[in-house]
Protein backbone atom coordinates (compact mmCIF):
# COMPACT_ATOMS: atom_id res chain seq x y z
CA UNK A 1 0.00 0.00 0.00
CA UNK A 2 1.44 3.33 -1.20
CA UNK A 3 0.53 7.08 -1.08
CA UNK A 4 -1.88 8.01 -3.98
CA UNK A 5 -3.80 4.41 -4.32
CA UNK A 6 -7.48 4.16 -3.37
CA UNK A 7 -9.22 1.85 -2.14
CA UNK A 8 -13.36 0.94 -0.92
CA UNK A 9 -13.69 -0.78 2.38
CA UNK A 10 -16.16 -1.17 4.91
CA UNK A 11 -15.49 -1.86 8.54
CA UNK A 12 -15.66 -5.97 9.04
CA UNK A 13 -18.46 -5.22 12.49
CA UNK A 14 -21.72 -5.37 10.80
CA UNK A 15 -23.25 -2.95 13.59
CA UNK A 16 -20.35 -0.15 12.44
CA UNK A 17 -21.02 -0.85 9.20
CA UNK A 18 -24.09 -0.25 9.49
CA UNK A 19 -23.97 3.17 11.45
CA UNK A 20 -21.53 4.58 9.92
CA UNK A 21 -21.60 7.65 7.32
CA UNK A 22 -20.79 5.19 4.74
CA UNK A 23 -19.26 2.18 5.36
CA UNK A 24 -17.34 2.43 9.00
CA UNK A 25 -14.16 3.00 7.68
CA UNK A 26 -13.26 5.69 9.57
CA UNK A 27 -14.52 4.72 13.12
CA UNK A 28 -12.78 1.16 12.76
CA UNK A 29 -9.50 2.61 11.22
CA UNK A 30 -8.96 5.18 14.59
CA UNK A 31 -10.31 2.23 16.74
CA UNK A 32 -7.39 -0.06 15.45
CA UNK A 33 -5.11 2.36 15.54
CA UNK A 34 -5.52 2.54 19.19
CA UNK A 35 -6.22 -0.76 19.69
CA UNK A 36 -2.92 -1.28 18.15
CA UNK A 37 -0.82 1.31 19.81
CA UNK A 38 -0.51 3.35 16.75
CA UNK A 39 -1.55 6.28 19.02
CA UNK A 40 -2.63 6.87 22.38
CA UNK A 41 -5.69 9.15 21.70
CA UNK A 42 -8.41 9.77 19.02
CA UNK A 43 -11.13 12.32 18.74
CA UNK A 44 -14.49 11.74 18.56
CA UNK A 45 -17.87 13.36 18.56
CA UNK A 46 -19.98 12.79 21.42
CA UNK A 47 -23.05 12.54 20.21
CA UNK A 48 -26.02 14.47 22.72
CA UNK A 49 -28.47 14.46 19.63
CA UNK A 50 -28.66 14.94 16.13
CA UNK A 51 -27.78 17.70 15.48
CA UNK A 52 -25.12 18.77 18.67
CA UNK A 53 -22.12 16.77 19.73
CA UNK A 54 -19.06 17.73 21.63
CA UNK A 55 -15.57 16.63 20.48
CA UNK A 56 -13.62 14.65 23.23
CA UNK A 57 -10.13 13.17 22.94
CA UNK A 58 -10.57 9.33 24.52
CA UNK A 59 -8.30 6.38 24.42
CA UNK A 60 -11.56 4.75 25.05
CA UNK A 61 -12.02 1.66 22.22
CA UNK A 62 -15.41 1.64 22.74
CA UNK A 63 -15.95 5.51 23.13
CA UNK A 64 -14.61 5.80 19.21
CA UNK A 65 -17.06 2.37 17.95
CA UNK A 66 -19.87 4.21 19.11
CA UNK A 67 -19.20 7.36 17.40
CA UNK A 68 -19.70 5.92 14.13
CA UNK A 69 -22.05 8.66 11.70
CA UNK A 70 -21.61 11.53 10.00
CA UNK A 71 -22.87 14.67 11.61
CA UNK A 72 -23.83 17.63 9.00
CA UNK A 73 -24.74 20.06 11.80
CA UNK A 74 -21.72 19.65 14.28
CA UNK A 75 -19.09 22.50 12.38
CA UNK A 76 -16.51 21.44 14.86
CA UNK A 77 -12.88 22.16 14.47
CA UNK A 78 -10.71 20.05 15.92
CA UNK A 79 -7.14 21.75 15.69
CA UNK A 80 -7.05 24.30 18.54
CA UNK A 81 -8.64 21.24 20.75
CA UNK A 82 -5.28 19.21 20.05
CA UNK A 83 -2.50 22.12 20.53
CA UNK A 84 -0.63 22.35 23.41
CA UNK A 85 -0.96 19.35 24.13
CA UNK A 86 1.62 16.83 22.62
CA UNK A 87 -0.48 13.99 21.71
CA UNK A 88 0.16 11.30 19.73
CA UNK A 89 -3.45 11.02 18.03
CA UNK A 90 -5.30 9.55 15.19
CA UNK A 91 -8.84 12.40 14.49
CA UNK A 92 -11.61 12.43 11.59
CA UNK A 93 -11.18 15.93 9.71
CA UNK A 94 -13.24 17.84 7.22
CA UNK A 95 -10.95 19.90 4.65
CA UNK A 96 -10.53 22.97 7.41
CA UNK A 97 -10.24 20.73 10.15
CA UNK A 98 -7.03 19.62 8.27
CA UNK A 99 -5.74 23.02 7.48
CA UNK A 100 -6.33 24.17 10.97
CA UNK A 101 -3.89 21.07 12.10
CA UNK A 102 -1.73 21.88 9.56
CA UNK A 103 -1.10 25.54 10.44
CA UNK A 104 -1.03 24.75 14.10
CA UNK A 105 1.88 22.24 12.89
CA UNK A 106 3.69 25.14 11.37
CA UNK A 107 3.29 27.55 14.37
CA UNK A 108 4.73 24.21 16.93
CA UNK A 109 1.77 24.15 18.80
CA UNK A 110 0.77 20.74 16.96
CA UNK A 111 4.00 17.69 16.23
CA UNK A 112 2.74 16.59 12.64
CA UNK A 113 4.38 13.59 12.77
CA UNK A 114 2.85 12.25 15.77
CA UNK A 115 -0.79 13.33 14.54
CA UNK A 116 -3.00 10.83 12.04
CA UNK A 117 -5.22 12.94 10.34
CA UNK A 118 -8.13 10.94 8.34
CA UNK A 119 -9.60 13.51 6.15
CA UNK A 120 -13.97 13.32 5.69
CA UNK A 121 -14.78 14.64 2.06
CA UNK A 122 -16.80 17.44 3.07
CA UNK A 123 -19.75 19.40 0.99
CA UNK A 124 -20.23 21.87 3.66
CA UNK A 125 -21.49 21.65 7.53
CA UNK A 126 -24.77 23.25 9.08
CA UNK A 127 -24.60 25.39 12.44
CA UNK A 128 -26.70 23.73 15.00
CA UNK A 129 -28.88 26.70 16.10
CA UNK A 130 -29.86 27.52 12.39
CA UNK A 131 -30.64 23.40 12.01
CA UNK A 132 -33.31 23.77 14.50
CA UNK A 133 -34.85 26.90 13.52
CA UNK A 134 -34.76 25.34 9.83
CA UNK A 135 -37.01 22.27 11.24
CA UNK A 136 -39.29 23.89 12.72
CA UNK A 137 -39.50 26.58 9.56
CA UNK A 138 -38.78 24.87 6.38
CA UNK A 139 -39.85 21.29 7.89
CA UNK A 140 -42.60 21.89 10.02
CA UNK A 141 -41.17 19.17 12.43
CA UNK A 142 -40.07 20.03 16.16
CA UNK A 143 -36.08 19.01 16.85
CA UNK A 144 -36.99 17.27 19.41
CA UNK A 145 -38.59 14.28 17.39
CA UNK A 146 -35.63 13.72 14.81
CA UNK A 147 -34.21 10.76 14.90
CA UNK A 148 -31.75 10.95 11.93
CA UNK A 149 -30.52 12.91 9.16
CA UNK A 150 -28.80 12.13 5.79
CA UNK A 151 -27.46 13.53 2.71
CA UNK A 152 -28.72 12.13 -0.70
CA UNK A 153 -28.85 13.41 -4.05
CA UNK A 154 -28.80 17.09 -3.44
CA UNK A 155 -31.37 16.86 -0.54
CA UNK A 156 -31.35 17.00 2.80
CA UNK A 157 -34.02 14.59 4.33
CA UNK A 158 -34.82 14.35 8.10
CA UNK A 159 -36.37 10.98 9.66
CA UNK A 160 -38.38 11.58 12.72
CA UNK A 161 -39.54 9.38 15.30
CA UNK A 162 -42.26 7.85 13.34
CA UNK A 163 -40.69 6.73 10.66
CA UNK A 164 -41.76 9.37 8.40
CA UNK A 165 -39.04 11.29 5.76
CA UNK A 166 -38.87 14.67 5.28
CA UNK A 167 -36.78 16.38 2.43
CA UNK A 168 -36.28 19.47 0.99
CA UNK A 169 -33.30 20.75 -1.84
CA UNK A 170 -30.29 22.01 -0.16
CA UNK A 171 -30.96 24.93 -3.21
CA UNK A 172 -33.92 25.74 -1.72
CA UNK A 173 -32.83 25.67 1.57
CA UNK A 174 -29.94 28.20 1.00
CA UNK A 175 -32.61 30.53 -1.10
CA UNK A 176 -34.35 30.79 2.50
CA UNK A 177 -31.22 31.62 4.20
CA UNK A 178 -30.96 28.34 5.73
CA UNK A 179 -28.76 25.17 5.19
CA UNK A 180 -25.07 25.13 4.77
CA UNK A 181 -22.65 27.73 6.58
CA UNK A 182 -21.72 30.54 4.43
CA UNK A 183 -18.05 29.76 4.75
CA UNK A 184 -18.97 25.97 3.27
CA UNK A 185 -20.94 27.64 0.43
CA UNK A 186 -17.55 28.98 -0.93
CA UNK A 187 -15.15 26.54 0.33
CA UNK A 188 -13.75 24.78 -2.61
CA UNK A 189 -11.56 21.51 -0.60
CA UNK A 190 -14.27 19.16 -1.21
CA UNK A 191 -11.71 16.43 -1.19
CA UNK A 192 -9.03 16.93 1.98
CA UNK A 193 -5.89 15.62 -0.26
CA UNK A 194 -3.94 17.62 2.62
CA UNK A 195 -4.79 14.74 5.03
CA UNK A 196 -3.00 11.34 5.48
CA UNK A 197 -6.31 9.79 4.29
CA UNK A 198 -9.43 11.25 2.48
CA UNK A 199 -12.34 9.12 3.09
CA UNK A 200 -16.00 9.67 1.46
CA UNK A 201 -18.80 8.12 -0.46
CA UNK A 202 -18.31 10.01 -3.61
CA UNK A 203 -16.96 7.31 -5.98
CA UNK A 204 -19.17 4.40 -4.33
CA UNK A 205 -21.67 3.12 -6.91
CA UNK A 206 -23.99 0.33 -7.47
CA UNK A 207 -24.24 -2.87 -5.17
CA UNK A 208 -21.72 -0.97 -2.33
CA UNK A 209 -23.41 2.41 -2.06
CA UNK A 210 -24.13 3.19 1.10
CA UNK A 211 -21.95 0.84 2.48
CA UNK A 212 -18.43 1.24 1.60
CA UNK A 213 -16.23 4.51 2.36
CA UNK A 214 -13.72 5.53 -1.08
CA UNK A 215 -10.33 5.97 0.67
CA UNK A 216 -7.87 7.21 -0.74
CA UNK A 217 -3.96 7.21 0.74
CA UNK A 218 -2.12 10.71 0.49
CA UNK A 219 0.58 9.68 2.83
CA UNK A 220 2.95 7.54 3.96
CA UNK A 221 1.05 7.29 7.18
CA UNK A 222 -1.98 7.03 5.52
CA UNK A 223 -1.25 4.09 4.47
CA UNK A 224 0.08 2.87 7.82
CA UNK A 225 -2.98 4.02 9.47
CA UNK A 226 -5.29 2.15 6.70
CA UNK A 227 -2.43 -1.49 6.59
CA UNK A 228 -2.77 -1.57 10.56
CA UNK A 229 -6.44 -1.52 10.68
CA UNK A 230 -6.63 -4.41 7.95
CA UNK A 231 -3.83 -6.36 9.54
CA UNK A 232 -5.88 -5.90 12.64
CA UNK A 233 -8.32 -7.34 10.95
CA UNK A 234 -11.28 -4.06 11.66
CA UNK A 235 -11.46 -3.35 7.73
CA UNK A 236 -12.18 -4.87 4.56
CA UNK A 237 -10.60 -3.06 1.74
CA UNK A 238 -10.83 -4.00 -2.10
CA UNK A 239 -10.17 -1.71 -5.45
CA UNK A 240 -12.48 0.80 -6.88
CA UNK A 241 -13.84 0.06 -10.75
CA UNK A 242 -12.77 3.68 -13.09
CA UNK A 243 -16.61 4.28 -12.99
CA UNK A 244 -16.59 4.88 -9.33
CA UNK A 245 -12.73 6.89 -9.52
CA UNK A 246 -14.20 9.03 -12.75
CA UNK A 247 -17.54 9.42 -10.97
CA UNK A 248 -15.91 10.80 -7.61
CA UNK A 249 -13.47 13.60 -9.79
CA UNK A 250 -16.55 14.71 -11.61
CA UNK A 251 -18.72 15.17 -8.26
CA UNK A 252 -15.19 16.78 -6.63
CA UNK A 253 -15.25 19.13 -9.96
CA UNK A 254 -18.86 20.30 -9.78
CA UNK A 255 -18.58 20.84 -6.39
CA UNK A 256 -15.64 23.18 -6.60
CA UNK A 257 -17.53 25.26 -9.23
CA UNK A 258 -20.45 25.69 -7.50
CA UNK A 259 -18.15 27.06 -4.65
CA UNK A 260 -16.42 29.28 -7.10
CA UNK A 261 -19.68 30.48 -8.16
CA UNK A 262 -21.12 31.21 -4.47
CA UNK A 263 -17.59 32.66 -3.74
CA UNK A 264 -18.28 35.70 -6.41
CA UNK A 265 -22.19 36.10 -5.33
CA UNK A 266 -20.81 36.66 -1.55
CA UNK A 267 -17.57 38.93 -2.31
CA UNK A 268 -18.88 41.54 -5.08
CA UNK A 269 -16.40 44.22 -5.37
CA UNK A 270 -17.96 47.43 -3.32
CA UNK A 271 -17.29 51.17 -2.93
CA UNK A 272 -17.40 52.54 0.21
CA UNK A 273 -15.54 50.09 2.67
CA UNK A 274 -14.34 51.48 5.49
CA UNK A 275 -17.71 52.31 5.83
CA UNK A 276 -19.36 48.91 5.57
CA UNK A 277 -16.13 47.49 8.18
CA UNK A 278 -17.09 49.87 10.65
CA UNK A 279 -21.32 48.91 10.08
CA UNK A 280 -20.67 45.39 10.62
CA UNK A 281 -18.33 45.93 13.53
CA UNK A 282 -20.17 48.19 15.50
CA UNK A 283 -22.24 45.81 17.70
CA UNK A 284 -18.72 43.93 19.03
CA UNK A 285 -18.89 43.62 22.58
CA UNK A 286 -14.91 43.44 22.66
CA UNK A 287 -15.43 39.21 23.84
CA UNK A 288 -12.29 37.66 21.99
CA UNK A 289 -14.47 34.58 21.58
CA UNK A 290 -13.90 34.72 17.16
CA UNK A 291 -9.65 34.75 18.18
CA UNK A 292 -10.05 31.76 20.95
CA UNK A 293 -11.79 29.47 18.63
CA UNK A 294 -9.47 30.24 14.98
CA UNK A 295 -7.66 27.22 14.39
CA UNK A 296 -4.64 29.26 13.22
CA UNK A 297 -4.10 31.38 15.92
CA UNK A 298 -1.68 30.39 18.39
CA UNK A 299 -0.98 33.12 20.81
CA UNK A 300 -2.72 32.41 23.57
CA UNK A 301 -4.10 35.04 26.22
CA UNK A 302 -1.16 37.32 25.76
CA UNK A 303 -1.86 38.48 22.10
CA UNK A 304 -0.88 41.82 19.97
CA UNK A 305 -4.46 41.89 18.63
CA UNK A 306 -5.96 42.01 22.21
CA UNK A 307 -3.02 43.69 23.98
CA UNK A 308 -2.72 47.18 22.32
CA UNK A 309 -7.06 47.47 22.41
CA UNK A 310 -8.60 49.26 24.95
CA UNK A 311 -12.04 49.11 25.03
CA UNK A 312 -12.26 53.38 26.50
CA UNK A 313 -10.94 53.71 23.03
CA UNK A 314 -12.68 55.87 20.60
CA UNK A 315 -11.14 55.16 17.67
CA UNK A 316 -13.34 54.56 14.38
CA UNK A 317 -12.04 51.18 14.13
CA UNK A 318 -11.06 48.97 16.72
CA UNK A 319 -7.71 47.87 17.24
CA UNK A 320 -8.58 44.33 17.48
CA UNK A 321 -9.72 43.84 14.13
CA UNK A 322 -7.20 45.75 12.66
CA UNK A 323 -4.43 43.86 13.94
CA UNK A 324 -6.77 40.42 13.03
CA UNK A 325 -7.13 41.34 9.51
CA UNK A 326 -3.57 42.24 8.86
CA UNK A 327 -2.66 38.64 11.29
CA UNK A 328 -5.35 36.73 8.92
CA UNK A 329 -4.60 38.16 5.43
CA UNK A 330 -2.32 35.05 4.75
CA UNK A 331 -3.91 33.04 7.40
CA UNK A 332 -7.38 32.53 7.16
CA UNK A 333 -8.43 29.28 6.13
CA UNK A 334 -12.07 30.58 5.79
CA UNK A 335 -13.42 27.63 8.36
CA UNK A 336 -16.29 29.88 9.56
CA UNK A 337 -15.45 29.33 13.55
CA UNK A 338 -15.79 33.04 14.37
CA UNK A 339 -18.84 33.50 12.81
CA UNK A 340 -20.21 30.48 14.61
CA UNK A 341 -19.52 31.47 17.80
CA UNK A 342 -20.04 35.72 17.47
CA UNK A 343 -22.70 36.43 20.19
CA UNK A 344 -23.93 39.17 18.22
CA UNK A 345 -23.91 37.56 15.02
CA UNK A 346 -20.96 39.89 13.08
CA UNK A 347 -20.37 37.87 9.78
CA UNK A 348 -16.46 37.93 10.30
CA UNK A 349 -15.37 35.25 8.66
CA UNK A 350 -16.90 37.24 5.55
CA UNK A 351 -14.94 40.02 6.66
CA UNK A 352 -12.08 38.47 7.01
CA UNK A 353 -11.92 36.97 3.66
CA UNK A 354 -12.57 40.35 2.40
CA UNK A 355 -8.89 41.05 3.20
CA UNK A 356 -7.10 37.45 2.57
CA UNK A 357 -8.51 36.97 -0.66
CA UNK A 358 -6.65 38.93 -2.42
CA UNK A 359 -3.47 38.67 -0.83
CA UNK A 360 -3.50 34.96 -1.05
CA UNK A 361 -4.62 35.19 -4.52
CA UNK A 362 -1.47 37.36 -5.19
CA UNK A 363 0.81 34.96 -3.53
CA UNK A 364 -1.10 32.24 -4.84
CA UNK A 365 -0.66 30.96 -1.13
CA UNK A 366 -3.21 28.86 0.51
CA UNK A 367 -2.97 28.35 4.21
CA UNK A 368 -3.24 24.65 5.29
CA UNK A 369 -2.67 22.89 2.08
CA UNK A 370 1.10 22.22 2.67
CA UNK A 371 3.35 23.18 5.06
CA UNK A 372 4.96 26.26 3.01
CA UNK A 373 5.33 28.81 5.68
CA UNK A 374 2.66 31.87 5.82
CA UNK A 375 4.39 34.37 3.42
CA UNK A 376 4.46 36.73 6.61
CA UNK A 377 6.78 34.78 8.65
CA UNK A 378 9.59 35.15 5.90
CA UNK A 379 10.22 38.70 8.35
CA UNK A 380 12.36 36.21 10.18
CA UNK A 381 14.77 35.72 7.32
CA UNK A 382 16.67 32.83 7.65
CA UNK A 383 20.54 34.75 7.70
CA UNK B 1 -11.35 77.19 9.65
CA UNK B 2 -11.81 77.31 5.70
CA UNK B 3 -10.81 74.67 3.65
CA UNK B 4 -7.59 76.36 1.85
CA UNK B 5 -5.83 76.91 5.80
CA UNK B 6 -6.29 73.27 6.32
CA UNK B 7 -3.37 71.59 7.06
CA UNK B 8 -3.27 68.02 7.05
CA UNK B 9 -0.97 65.61 9.21
CA UNK B 10 1.54 63.37 8.37
CA UNK B 11 3.00 60.98 10.69
CA UNK B 12 6.62 60.15 8.89
CA UNK B 13 8.53 57.02 10.31
CA UNK B 14 12.01 57.72 9.99
CA UNK B 15 15.20 55.48 10.89
CA UNK B 16 17.75 56.90 12.64
CA UNK B 17 21.03 56.26 10.35
CA UNK B 18 19.16 57.23 6.65
CA UNK B 19 15.77 58.99 6.02
CA UNK B 20 15.72 60.94 9.72
CA UNK B 21 19.70 62.36 8.78
CA UNK B 22 17.66 62.94 5.50
CA UNK B 23 15.45 65.05 7.13
CA UNK B 24 17.75 66.94 9.08
CA UNK B 25 19.63 67.58 5.85
CA UNK B 26 16.62 68.55 3.97
CA UNK B 27 16.42 71.16 7.27
CA UNK B 28 19.83 72.56 7.20
CA UNK B 29 20.04 72.62 3.41
CA UNK B 30 17.23 75.32 3.57
CA UNK B 31 14.76 73.28 1.35
CA UNK B 32 11.24 74.78 1.50
CA UNK B 33 8.51 71.91 3.30
CA UNK B 34 5.49 72.51 4.59
CA UNK B 35 4.27 72.05 8.30
CA UNK B 36 2.48 69.07 8.02
CA UNK B 37 4.95 66.11 9.35
CA UNK B 38 5.72 64.97 12.46
CA UNK B 39 8.84 62.70 12.63
CA UNK B 40 8.62 59.48 14.59
CA UNK B 41 12.52 58.70 14.90
CA UNK B 42 12.92 54.76 14.94
CA UNK B 43 16.06 53.29 15.32
CA UNK B 44 15.83 50.97 12.12
CA UNK B 45 12.42 50.84 9.53
CA UNK B 46 12.50 47.33 10.56
CA UNK B 47 10.90 48.59 14.50
CA UNK B 48 7.64 50.27 12.88
CA UNK B 49 5.51 47.33 13.34
CA UNK B 50 1.72 47.62 11.46
CA UNK B 51 0.70 48.66 14.43
CA UNK B 52 2.34 51.68 14.64
CA UNK B 53 0.89 52.79 11.68
CA UNK B 54 -2.81 51.49 12.60
CA UNK B 55 -2.27 53.22 15.58
CA UNK B 56 -1.19 56.40 13.96
CA UNK B 57 -4.39 56.69 11.20
CA UNK B 58 -6.68 55.59 14.49
CA UNK B 59 -5.44 58.99 16.51
CA UNK B 60 -6.43 61.07 13.58
CA UNK B 61 -3.04 61.26 11.08
CA UNK B 62 -4.43 61.96 7.32
CA UNK B 63 -1.04 60.18 6.14
CA UNK B 64 1.34 57.49 7.43
CA UNK B 65 5.09 57.80 5.66
CA UNK B 66 7.00 54.74 6.30
CA UNK B 67 10.95 55.61 5.77
CA UNK B 68 14.72 53.92 5.95
CA UNK B 69 17.61 53.58 3.92
CA UNK B 70 17.57 52.31 0.62
CA UNK B 71 18.06 48.56 0.40
CA UNK B 72 20.98 47.17 1.03
CA UNK B 73 22.14 49.74 3.31
CA UNK B 74 20.00 49.00 6.64
CA UNK B 75 22.60 49.54 9.43
CA UNK B 76 21.33 46.24 10.77
CA UNK B 77 21.89 43.97 7.80
CA UNK B 78 18.28 43.61 6.45
CA UNK B 79 15.95 45.51 9.12
CA UNK B 80 14.52 46.94 5.45
CA UNK B 81 13.48 44.12 3.92
CA UNK B 82 11.26 42.94 6.65
CA UNK B 83 9.87 46.21 6.75
CA UNK B 84 9.14 45.45 3.01
CA UNK B 85 7.14 42.56 4.10
CA UNK B 86 5.69 43.71 6.79
CA UNK B 87 4.42 46.93 4.44
CA UNK B 88 3.34 44.62 1.78
CA UNK B 89 1.10 43.18 4.05
CA UNK B 90 0.21 46.25 5.49
CA UNK B 91 -0.18 47.96 2.39
CA UNK B 92 -3.38 45.40 1.29
CA UNK B 93 -4.88 45.38 4.23
CA UNK B 94 -5.18 49.58 4.49
CA UNK B 95 -6.42 49.51 0.47
CA UNK B 96 -8.59 46.68 1.39
CA UNK B 97 -10.30 48.76 4.57
CA UNK B 98 -10.95 51.18 1.72
CA UNK B 99 -8.28 54.11 2.43
CA UNK B 100 -6.83 55.91 -0.45
CA UNK B 101 -3.55 54.63 -0.91
CA UNK B 102 -2.10 58.06 -1.05
CA UNK B 103 -2.52 58.22 2.73
CA UNK B 104 0.23 55.22 2.98
CA UNK B 105 3.57 55.45 1.47
CA UNK B 106 6.70 53.79 1.61
CA UNK B 107 9.99 55.49 0.45
CA UNK B 108 14.07 54.93 0.83
CA UNK B 109 15.95 57.71 1.69
CA UNK B 110 19.85 58.22 2.62
CA UNK B 111 21.11 60.69 5.43
CA UNK B 112 22.32 62.90 2.37
CA UNK B 113 19.53 63.17 0.41
CA UNK B 114 17.96 66.13 2.10
CA UNK B 115 16.21 67.59 -1.47
CA UNK B 116 14.28 64.19 -1.58
CA UNK B 117 12.84 64.26 1.49
CA UNK B 118 11.44 67.66 1.37
CA UNK B 119 9.90 66.94 -2.26
CA UNK B 120 8.26 63.97 -0.69
CA UNK B 121 6.71 65.77 1.90
CA UNK B 122 6.11 68.66 -0.55
CA UNK B 123 4.47 65.60 -2.72
CA UNK B 124 2.76 64.40 0.01
CA UNK B 125 1.01 66.94 1.55
CA UNK B 126 -0.37 67.97 -1.87
CA UNK B 127 -1.90 64.96 -2.50
CA UNK B 128 -3.32 64.59 0.59
CA UNK B 129 -4.68 68.64 0.73
CA UNK B 130 -6.20 67.12 -2.53
CA UNK B 131 -7.82 64.12 -0.49
CA UNK B 132 -9.21 66.29 2.08
CA UNK B 133 -8.99 64.60 6.33
CA UNK B 134 -8.41 60.66 6.45
CA UNK B 135 -12.13 59.44 7.60
CA UNK B 136 -10.56 57.35 10.67
CA UNK B 137 -9.77 60.74 12.01
CA UNK B 138 -11.50 60.45 15.22
CA UNK B 139 -14.71 63.01 15.69
CA UNK B 140 -13.40 66.02 17.14
CA UNK B 141 -9.57 65.83 16.26
CA UNK B 142 -8.34 68.13 13.62
C1 LIG C 1 -20.14 17.71 7.70
C2 LIG C 1 -19.81 16.56 6.79
C3 LIG C 1 -20.07 16.67 5.42
C4 LIG C 1 -19.74 15.62 4.56
N1 LIG C 1 -19.97 15.77 3.23
C5 LIG C 1 -19.60 14.77 2.39
C6 LIG C 1 -19.79 14.89 1.00
O1 LIG C 1 -20.33 15.89 0.52
N2 LIG C 1 -19.34 13.90 0.18
C7 LIG C 1 -18.72 12.78 0.67
O2 LIG C 1 -18.31 11.91 -0.10
N3 LIG C 1 -18.56 12.63 1.99
C8 LIG C 1 -18.97 13.59 2.84
N4 LIG C 1 -18.78 13.44 4.19
C9 LIG C 1 -18.11 12.24 4.67
C10 LIG C 1 -19.08 11.08 4.86
O3 LIG C 1 -20.29 11.53 5.43
C11 LIG C 1 -18.49 10.03 5.79
O4 LIG C 1 -18.04 10.66 6.99
C12 LIG C 1 -17.32 9.35 5.16
O5 LIG C 1 -17.75 8.72 3.98
C13 LIG C 1 -16.72 8.33 6.08
O6 LIG C 1 -17.68 7.35 6.33
P1 LIG C 1 -17.44 6.22 7.38
O7 LIG C 1 -18.66 5.39 7.47
O8 LIG C 1 -16.17 5.53 7.05
O9 LIG C 1 -17.24 7.08 8.70
P2 LIG C 1 -17.70 6.72 10.15
O10 LIG C 1 -17.18 5.37 10.49
O11 LIG C 1 -19.13 6.99 10.28
O12 LIG C 1 -16.85 7.74 11.03
C14 LIG C 1 -17.12 9.11 11.01
C15 LIG C 1 -16.19 9.79 11.96
O13 LIG C 1 -16.32 11.18 11.75
C16 LIG C 1 -16.59 11.86 12.94
N5 LIG C 1 -17.50 12.94 12.62
C17 LIG C 1 -18.83 12.89 12.43
N6 LIG C 1 -19.33 14.10 12.19
C18 LIG C 1 -18.28 14.96 12.21
C19 LIG C 1 -18.17 16.35 12.03
N7 LIG C 1 -19.21 17.13 11.80
N8 LIG C 1 -16.93 16.91 12.13
C20 LIG C 1 -15.85 16.15 12.39
N9 LIG C 1 -15.92 14.82 12.57
C21 LIG C 1 -17.12 14.23 12.49
C22 LIG C 1 -17.16 10.84 13.88
O14 LIG C 1 -16.80 11.15 15.20
C23 LIG C 1 -16.51 9.54 13.41
O15 LIG C 1 -15.30 9.35 14.09
C24 LIG C 1 -19.13 14.45 5.08
C25 LIG C 1 -18.89 14.35 6.45
C26 LIG C 1 -19.21 15.37 7.31
C27 LIG C 1 -18.94 15.22 8.79
S1 LIG D 1 18.77 51.29 9.78
FE1 LIG D 1 17.71 52.39 8.26
S2 LIG D 1 16.38 50.87 7.59
FE2 LIG D 1 17.47 49.72 9.03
Amino acid sequence: MQKGEMFLGWSTKEDIRKRGGSGGLVTSVLAAALDKKLVDSVVVLKKINDFEAVPVITSDVNEVLNSAGSLHSVPSNFAKLIANKNLKVALPAKGCDVRGIIEQGKRNTIKLDNTFIIGLNCGGSMHPTVTREMLEVMYKIRPEDVHGEEIEKGKLIFETKDGKEHAITIDELEEKGYGRRESCRYCTIKIPNNADLACGNWGVTGELAGKATFVEVNSEKGAELLQNAVDAGYVQIQKPDEKGIAARARIKGAMEGLSRKWKEKVFIPMDNRLEYFRKELENCIDCGACKTVCPTCSCGDVSKCTEFHYRGDAYKMSMYHLVRFLHLADSCIGCGQCTDVCPVDIPLTRLYRRFANPVQEELKYEPGMDLRRPPYFEVKLND
Amino acid sequence: MSAEAWEPKIVAFCCNWCSYGGADSAGMGRFQQPPSTRIIRVMCSGRIDPLHVFNAFLEGADAVLVTGCHIGDCHYVNGNDKTKIKYKFLESVVRELGIEKERLQLNWISASEGEKFASFIRDVTEQIKKLGPSPLKPEGVS
